[in-house]
């Protein structure tokens, strides 16, 4: 492998923005010819957008792009590709239908008078794929009948096939097995040996040791840390760039002593749940006026824990148990009858009727209470659904507004307060300050530990290890689907925490799993 | 919980029984028997010439798919009169929806060789070639009612007479409004872009012109007694006063009429076509504005098989000279009124 | 439910420049007044038509007699398809559609009127027409809710197979009905309005209530609007989907009854491409075939149009081909409208 010195993209100060959103806020970013270049960033630190930018799917609003040296614009996907940029995405942007050879020469068929060239193409693509090793793969084999690493192949072979200069690969690995990631890693070298240049995104820090050179990291649409060695450089520090504090946020004060919880009696008692793939074994508990975190990076498990509580997907194993009452798997309903509540990731797709307005986002789950024989009543829905916005300081507290016209925020707020609507005992928060900017986080922050105050416990999920220690009485750690470490919020340190989050990068994993305290089973 | 429990199982129960009660009610009244078990199906007995059975034949029937009474009746009045041979084998092959697909099905009635078929094509144009294959091959064709481009493609061809049938409606009309020229006259054609719907205006046209009248008031109903319904009730409103109206479609009739008793209308006459025995009916009570009707005979089914019988037979018409079947047969369309209607209710078809 | 394959703008958000410019442009309230715009809008078409009959027959449309008798025919003529489209807006709205409309409607009109069924009399074909109507749309929104059939393809099988049974029942014959309380549904007047015209105003105005005083309509614009959101809000969204199917059903079962009595028969060609009329009243009513948006009143005025347009031509002895293309026009024209605006909205929004 051979690191040249052609640096064939340089970002300079780029900025994208969205009504509202400032996507892309001053991105910097230097990739040379041949090398691997990592880029590590939260789930929101701006890196889709960043992708979609370099791939031509969007244009930034300032800033500069110098490719191969020149100033270049890509104002549409057709660009980016003819200069040389191509793009694999998660989900593979190939045609299912279409067979290998057709699917790499997509777009730029080889022809003869507007016939397709069959056999040129043909010939072509296996040539494309023997160049990444993989001769055995059928051209004439239809995409949608190969494995997904298969596919992950062919893209790659597409991208060959433009004569790229620049790779970026969106997570490739997150489709793969292990022995596959293996593989995939062989065909980058072969690709950098060749002196194509590759955008590699991962959360998973073994992976950018083993196959990238630089790191250039994200945090809220900004470049926190550019051009790290991906070899030397401690995972600690990558973390806390990602992660980190940029300000302080200001957490609510806890309550003096966290013994005051009837230890006997926990609100939620969740014993030995398990989804298969996602998590397994995880025990926990939460008590009335209880703030529990649990942390871990994306993968982990930890948003599923939260889902399947609630019943949006049916556990395989374990019960839910809240007050005495065990919950049927798999139903939202009985979750809610049992006064459980969830406010998901998701805020838009999965929370809330953005064209609605805001009362009757709050009174989704209860408006049949204020309903006489069927009949809704709107009015009373209104009065209600304000004294819950007030109480919220939602801004504008104009119930009759569209939710979409609301910040991140408050429409957070409306997704709360719509289960504090119906008395509900357990809130599920998965990662409620996300898209939330900073001074909003701490009014959310006080909101939640008023609620626990006032006797609902609070499970809530969040990647940032400061929230998460800030804002919780209890504090769990998971990594890759398991519990690692449970204990009281002030007997951790971000640092701690960091090292258990990271996949077993610093600390032996075997160890860490036998370090879990007794309290997960309790 | 277990009272909940025992209480929704009693709901269960109680929506179970009463769904299953709906369903034996409701399967118990698809039946559409009646009393008098009167087919509507008008057959010949066997002719003096033609009443000794012959040889054993088979008669391939492709009609279209029955979706209006008449064509119904057309199929109808195939079987039933093939029942009354105890030589002739009937195979009735499904036509399907379109032209393509009622030549499928004649290419494999053709491979299974019968002694002849009887064909109402979809499309007279489009079924001429299939016509010529299973002449060619031998068999004998008889052409029902739509006939082929190229008249080598069948044996015999009987029909019904569209622009006569116009003809006979104008000439019911026009004596009755002799000399009233300013008379307004409607007319409620099938579907306009059919040629039978195009002879059919143009004999009425024709015939009416003699008279010194023409159509004021003029909207296709589509064959079908819902738009027979509703072209009715706008045609009305168009039309706060009427003399005259002819509706070319019995089966699309029994809206038309609808509508005019909703409409409360009587100050005009209307002539049926086809002759269904519904039309019959009505025009035999005087209940309604129905006055006559002219037919364009679904009975042509039947005589068809007669002919093919005796055709594939080799045998001529009992009470012509000629020892073959006419190449050739047109059908009267006949005026049927309250003086003749009971020598006609025989033949009435069930719309 | 990986966060990280969410190819969406990354939400990092400045809540108080949205919050502050959101107010400043009043967005929603050009958002809550944007039906009741529409249907104004519509309101003028139907206007422009009633303008367009007094010019071409002023014998009609302007003697005040004639011009009533002309609109009662009119609404008489929208009644059947207008109580089908109450039902196919509940379900647009949904998020789903029913191409079974029509050939329910002959179902129901045929089983209603089977020699069986009218010897029982007039209750019996009630019951049964509303009962097969009903039935039919469990077997469509079973297959939707929990059989996870797509609604094109469960109401296709089922347009397919229903027209079918009906064929079957009926041996193709037109089934006349004589049944003197059937007759005078279509023949009688309350206060000189047909009945029919009544039946029509009071499912609509059941509709109405219905979608938007219940908790009925409020659980079906929920789950059109966003579906996961509902389901995560506790809301049964798979029986409120086979409910609403039923109720579709249900409403051409009453069609169903509105056609045998207007033409005083049961056929299985009644009720030809009502599943067509319906979407496309629907649609220039306002309803998202996507879901969550759409009102009975924008449905009822769009059914209005088309019957009026269908009066016109006749009344002024014009072939019914231009009619079609006009027709199709229409729902172009009011599509690229909504198109046009939600299309905006979503550019300047998410810049998607």
């Amino acid at each position: 492998m051979t690191i040249t010195d052609d640096i064939v993209l340089r970002l300079t100060d780029v900025v994208k923005t969205f009504p509202g959103v400032r996507a892309l806020d001053g991105v910097q970013l230097e990739v040379r010819a041949g090398e691997v270049h990592c880029l590590l960033g939260q789930n929101g630190a701006g890196k889709s957008t960043l992708i979609k930018v370099l791939s031509g799917a969007h244009t930034p609003d300032s800033g500069e792009i110098l490719w191969l040296g020149q100033p270049a614009a890509f104002n549409s996907p057709q660009t980016a590709m003819k200069a040389g940029i191509a793009t694999i995405y998660q989900e593979l942007d190939l045609v299912d239908g279409l067979s290998v050879a057709e699917n790499i020469y997509l777009g730029h068929e080889p022809h003869n008078a507007g016939f397709v060239a069959r056999r040129t193409m043909r010939r072509g693509a296996a040539e494309i794929l023997g160049r990444l090793g993989h001769a055995e793969i059928p051209v004439g084999r239809e995409v949608g009948k190969l494995p997904a690493a298969a596919k992950q192949i062919v893209s790659m072979g597409r991208a060959l096939s433009r004569e790229a200069r620049l790779l970026i690969m969106d997570e490739p690995s997150a489709v793969l097995a292990h022995d596959e990631v293996e593989n995939l890693f062989r065909m980058v070298r072969a690709l950098t040996a060749q002196g194509i240049a590759v955008i590699y995104i991962s959360h998973r820090m073994e992976e950018i040791r083993e196959i990238g050179d630089r790191v250039t990291v994200l945090k809220d649409g900004r470049t926190t840390a550019a051009n790290l060695d991906a070899k030397t450089t401690p995972t600690r520090e990558l973390v806390s760039r990602m992660t980190g504090r940029t300000i302080e946020y200001v957490f609510p004060e806890k309550p003096e002593t966290t013994q005051v919880y009837d230890k006997d009696a926990p609100l939620l008692q969740v014993e030995g749940l398990s989804l298969d793939g996602r998590f397994s074994d995880i025990s926990l508990t939460v008590h009335a006026g209880e703030i529990v975190g649990i942390t871990g990076l994306v993968g982990s498990g930890r948003s599923e824990v939260l889902e399947t509580i609630f019943g949006a997907r049916r556990a395989t194993a374990g019960t839910v148990v809240v007050g005495n009452k065990a919950l049927r798997r798999g139903s939202v309903n009985a979750a809610v009858k049992a006064g459980i509540g969830m406010a998901p990731e998701e805020r838009k797709s999965q929370a809330l009727l953005l064209g609605e307005p805001i009362y009757r986002n709050v009174t989704l789950a209860g408006f049949a209470r204020f309903a006489r024989v069927g009949f809704t009543d709107s009015g009373r829905e209104r009065v209600e659904a304000e004294k819950i916005t007030q109480g919220l300081d939602l801004r504008p507290n104009d119930v009759r507004r569209p939710v979409r016209t609301l910040s991140g925020g408050n429409q957070q707020k409306v997704v709360v307060g719509r289960w504090l609507l119906g008395g509900t005992k357990l809130l599920l928060l998965d990662e409620p300050t996300r898209g939330v900017d900073v001074g909003a986080r701490a009014e959310l922050y006080q909101v939640i530990r008023r609620l626990a105050d006032e006797g609902v416990g609070v499970l809530l999920v969040s990647s940032e290890v400061p929230e998460v220690l800030g804002l919780s009485d209890r504090v769990l750690v998971m990594r890759e689907g398991r519990l690692v470490r449970e204990a009281p919020a002030d007997e951790l340190d971000e640092d701690t925490v960091l090292d258990l989050v990271m996949a077993g990068s610093l600390l032996d994993g075997a160890d860490l799993a036998s370090t879990a305290p007794e309290g997960t089973a309790a | 919980m277990s009272a909940s429990s025992a209480d929704m199982s009693r709901r269960k129960l109680l929506l179970g029984g009463a769904a299953v009660g709906a369903g034996v009610l409701l399967a118990g009244c698809t039946s559409n028997d009646t009393k008098d078990g009167d087919a509507g199906t008008n057959t010949k007995e066997n002719t003096a010439a033609s009443q000794a059975p012959g040889k054993a034949v088979t008669i391939g029937f492709s009609a279209p798919a029955a979706d209006h009474g008449w064509i119904g009746a057309i199929t109808a009045n195939a079987k039933a009169q093939a029942a009354k041979f105890s030589d002739v084998t009937l195979k009735v092959v499904d036509a399907g929806k379109d032209a393509p697909a009622q030549i499928a099905a004649l290419e494999t009635l053709i491979g299974s060789k019968p002694d002849a078929i009887v064909l109402l094509p979809q499309d007279g144009a489009q079924l001429t070639a299939i016509g010529k294959k299973a002449t060619d091959a031998g068999i004998i064709v008889i052409n029902l009612d739509r006939e082929f481009s190229d008249s080598a493609a069948s044996f015999s061809l009987i029909k019904g007479d569209n622009y006569g049938m116009g003809i006979a409606a104008g000439k019911f009309i026009g004596e009755k409004l002799k000399g009233k020229t300013d008379a307004v006259i409607g007319e409620i054609p099938g579907i306009d872009e059919l040629q039978l719907t195009k002879d059919r205006s143009k004999g009425f046209a024709d015939a009416l012109k003699t008279y010194g009248l023409t159509v004021k008031h003029r909207v296709a109903a589509g064959f079908t007694v819902e738009s027979g319904q509703k072209a009715a009730a706008n045609l009305l409103q168009a039309a706060p006063k009427l003399d005259a109206v002819w509706n070319h479609d019995d089966d699309q009739g029994v809206g038309v009429l609808a509508a005019i008793q909703q409409a409360g209308r009587k100050e005009f006459f209307m002539v049926g076509g086809a002759g269904s025995r519904d039309a019959m009916d009505h025009i035999k009570a005087g209940d309604t504005v129905l006055t006559c009707t002219v037919t364009y005979p679904p009975s042509m089914a039947s005589s068809a098989i007669i002919l093919a019988r005796l055709a594939a037979q080799g045998k001529g018409m009992g009470d012509l000279v000629e020892l073959q079947v006419p190449k050739l047969i047109v059908l009267q369309s006949e005026t049927i009124t309250k003086d003749n209607v009971d020598k006609y209710l025989p033949l009435g078809f069930k719309s | 439910m990986s966060t990280a394959t969410t190819p969406s703008a990354d939400p990092v958000e400045l809540s108080k420049g949205a919050a502050s410019s959101a107010a400043g442009q009043s967005w929603w309230q050009r958002d809550s007044a944007d039906s009741a715009k529409r249907n104004l809008a519509l309101i003028g078409v139907l206007v422009l038509l009633l303008v367009i009959g007094a010019w071409t027959r002023s014998d009609i449309f302007l003697d005040i007699d004639r011009l009533w008798s002309n609109e009662l025919t009119v609404l008489t003529q929208a009644s059947s398809i207008g109580v089908i489209v109450v039902g196919m807006t509940f379900v647009m709205i949904s998020g789903g559609i029913d191409l079974s409309v029509g050939a329910l409607l002959a179902l129901a009109s045929v089983w209603c009127t089977t020699v069986a069924t009218q010897d029982l009399g007039p209750a019996a074909m009630v019951f049964t027409a509303l009962a097969v109507g009903a039935i039919a749309g469990l077997v469509n929104g079973g297959l939707i809710a929990y059989g996870k059939l797509v609604p094109f393809i469960a109401t296709l099988a089922m347009m397919l197979s229903a027209r079918g049974l009906a064929q079957n029942i009926s041996g193709s014959h037109t089934q006349i009905t004589a049944d003197p309380f059937i007759k005078s549904l279509a023949g009688d007047r309350l206060f000189g309005v047909p009945y029919m015209v009544i039946i029509f105003v009071v499912v609509t105005a059941l509709g109405w209530v219905l979608l938007n005083r219940t908790t009925f309509g409020r659980r079906t614009i929920a789950i059109g609007g966003n579906a996961e959101a509902a389901r995560l809000a506790g809301i049964n969204v798979r029986l409120q989907t086979l409910l609403l199917y039923v109720l579709s059903g249900l409403c051409c079962g009453i069609a169903a009854l509105m056609v045998v009595s207007q033409t005083t028969s049961g056929s299985n060609t009644h009720g030809d491409l009502y599943e067509l009329s319906a979407i496309a009243a629907a649609i220039i009513g306002g309803t998202a075939l996507t879901g969550g948006r759409g009102t009975i009143v924008g449905s009822l005025l769009g059914v209005l149009i088309f019957t009026q347009i269908t009066n016109l031509f006749i009344v002024n002895n014009l072939q019914l081909d231009i009619q079609r293309i006009i027709n199709g026009g229409i729902i172009v024209a009011a599509v690229l409208i909504q198109q046009f605006r939600v299309g905006s909205f979503f550019r300047t929004r998410f810049n998607k």
